[in-house]
């Protein structure tokens, strides 16, 4: 009896409870198989010493924590931190998010709409972020080629160098090149989120702004600014998470080098795993990625989310 | 006096935008004007914008160099990986998430948010391995299970983004006249919703086409490698052929741009709305 009225009063909810599941199940499975199962995985091969030829015999040595006392007196993973943190996330983040703001202004400005020139121009400068990263990169090393690249040329021409520069091989100019590329490829998505946010501000608040005689900068710290706040809080935290786990870039650009100057913390796990053939080492730079990338999170969400969310 | 400061200030406006369009559209112009130049005028130290000879030379030799089977490689994963991730895994869970309030709703899109934030190249090793026993490495299937499950998570979050804008009364209008909830999904609300569902194809199988780390580590031998691999293989360490890598390049771009030119504004909102909304 006691059964059959516990089923009754909870039937509906239940019922829905299994179907959503059902639904989702194929895209759960999915995610656990390819994201949890290897994420344990790779704590795992972080503890062991093994070689890429040995994973046929399925062996491998249980080392401890050895991997991660190397890593801490390996003065390459401190280089590799500081790149990834300084050049390729903070650097590029930062000019993206300046210079997609200005775009995304230009864009909506009124002189553009009115002469209708707003949807063309979005759709140009849309354009970069069609090109697969492996391409923008083939580009940028053509045009940044030290005998026969565009801008070497470019500059000479115009007077500003006397000399070509060798932008992939010069220390001083490397990363410099590298950013470029970056912000080149990526700079659309952040174009395109902050027009998506300007064209949410009702458009009277600026009305009764110019009413009252507000300037041009008035409007823009005390309208436009804290009104996209909550835009800039999530593209700022979306894009400094993808980028700082970015490979592709710097790996297709210099491999890490010249020598081991450019190299980040996702080509360290990759170069460690297939190219030394040291699999256990490289998990180790990727189980650093994962609690690097988890104590940010943890700390950009109590700091902006809540202050954002008790804010409004 | 005042409406022709005006004008000065809306053309100088104008003309900045377009300067720094330009300087932004350049790379492509490069890529296109060089991928038609002679091996002679692509070594010249000469800045010349438009080259005097014409060739597709660079284009029958990429061909000769095997890249149509990259090519090939490359749809047959991508379009397989996105019609399965798309259709048939990122679509129910996307309808469940929109229309069903059930338990642990809640959990599951935290969970779809965070393998959004994951590295994917921390995945590669393990990934590799667990391939390799199951005899996945070299395997068209593997790589497509790959490409689904990376493809996953922002599909749904894209897919749930378009149901919303969907009334309800159309599911309750099905529900009533007979229709069980698979069906009501695949042949009521699917077809409303399609602008989103192609957005969500051209984006899903833009993620696939630029793949690149996967397809590096998984696929090693070379008639199953796929186009960015390929291309990457084309920049030699020490002599690269600039004619033909250019070429290959311009061969790549041509779908993905073609996808996001002609969907930009149905890829803005859906991208943009979830951020906007917050």
């Amino acid at each position: 009896m006691g059964e059959v009225k516990i089923k009754k009063s909870r039937g509906t909810f239940s019922k829905i409870t299994i179907r959503g599941f059902s639904f989702i199940l194929p895209a759960l499975a999915l995610l656990i198989f390819f994201f949890f199962i290897p994420s344990i995985y790779n704590i795992q091969l972080s503890l062991h010493k093994i070689s890429l030829f040995q994973t046929a015999g399925g062996g491998g040595k249980f080392v401890g924590l050895a991997n991660f006392i190397k890593l801490a007196k390996d003065s390459e993973f401190y280089n590799a931190l500081k790149n990834t943190a300084l050049w390729l996330t903070l650097a590029t983040v930062g000019l993206r998010l300046i210079l997609g703001f200005i775009l995304a202004l230009l864009l909506n400005s009124y002189p553009l709409k009115k002469w209708h020139l707003a949807g063309p121009a979005r759709i140009l400068i849309f354009a970069p972020w069609g090109v697969p990263p492996v391409v923008a990169v083939t580009i940028w090393k053509w045009m940044l080629h030290s005998r026969y690249g565009a801008v070497n040329l470019i500059f000479q021409r115009l007077g500003l160098i006397r000399q070509p520069i060798s932008f992939l091989t010069d220390t001083s100019f490397v990363w410099l090149s590298i950013i470029l590329i970056i912000v080149w490829r990526e700079l659309p998505f952040t174009v395109v989120t902050f027009l998506a946010g300007l064209q949410s501000i009702p458009p009277e608040l600026y009305e009764v702004a110019r009413i009252d005689g507000a300037s041009w900068r008035h409007e823009l710290i005390h309208i436009t600014l804290p009104l996209l706040r909550p835009v800039i809080t999530i593209i700022t935290f979306m894009i400094t998470i993808w980028t700082f786990n970015n490979f592709v870039y710097v790996w297709l650009t210099t491999r890490g080098g010249p020598g081991n100057f450019t190299h980040v913390l996702g080509t360290k796990v990759y170069f460690e795993s297939f190219v030394n053939y040291e699999i256990g080492y490289g998990a180790t730079f990727g189980v650093i990625m994962t609690v690097i990338m988890m104590i940010f999170a943890i700390a950009y969400f109590k700091t902006f989310f809540k202050r954002s969310i008790s804010g409004t | 006096m005042r409406p022709f400061i005006q004008k000065i200030r809306d053309l100088s406006i104008i003309v900045l935008t377009f300067f720094l369009i330009g300087i932004i559209l350049f790379p492509f112009f490069w890529m296109i004007i060089s991928s038609v130049k002679t091996p002679m005028e692509l070594l010249s130290r000469e800045l010349k914008l438009i080259g005097s000879q014409f060739t597709l030379n660079n284009y029958f030799r990429i061909f000769e160099a095997g890249f149509l089977r990259f090519i090939f490689n490359s749809i047959l994963v991508c379009s397989t990986a996105t019609f399965i991730c798309v259709g048939l895994v990122a679509a129910p869970a996307a309808y469940a998430i929109s229309r069903y309030r059930f338990s642990g709703r809640t959990s599951i899109m935290a969970l779809i948010g965070f393998t959004q934030m994951f590295p994917w190249v921390i995945l590669v090793t393990p990934v590799f391995m667990i391939f390799w026993f199951l005899h996945l490495v070299n395997s068209y299937i593997g790589l497509i299970v790959v490409y689904i499950a990376i493809t996953v998570p922002f599909s749904i979050y894209m897919l749930v983004g378009y149901f919303e804008t969907i009334p309800r009364a159309l599911d309750e209008a099905a529900l009533v006249d007979g229709c069980s909830a698979t069906k009501t999904m695949f042949l009521v609300i699917l077809p409303v919703a399609w602008p989103g569902l192609v957005a969500t194809f051209a984006y899903t199988f833009a993620v696939t086409w630029n793949e690149f780390i996967f397809a590096l580590t998984l696929m090693t031998q070379t008639e199953k490698k796929t186009v960015p691999v390929g291309i990457a293989n084309f920049l030699g360490q020490y002599t690269t052929d600039w004619g033909v890598v250019m070429s290959a390049s311009v061969v790549a771009t041509i779908p993905t741009v073609i996808f996001f030119l002609l969907l930009q504004r149905h890829l803005v909102t859906g991208l943009s709305a979830g951020a906007v909304k917050q």
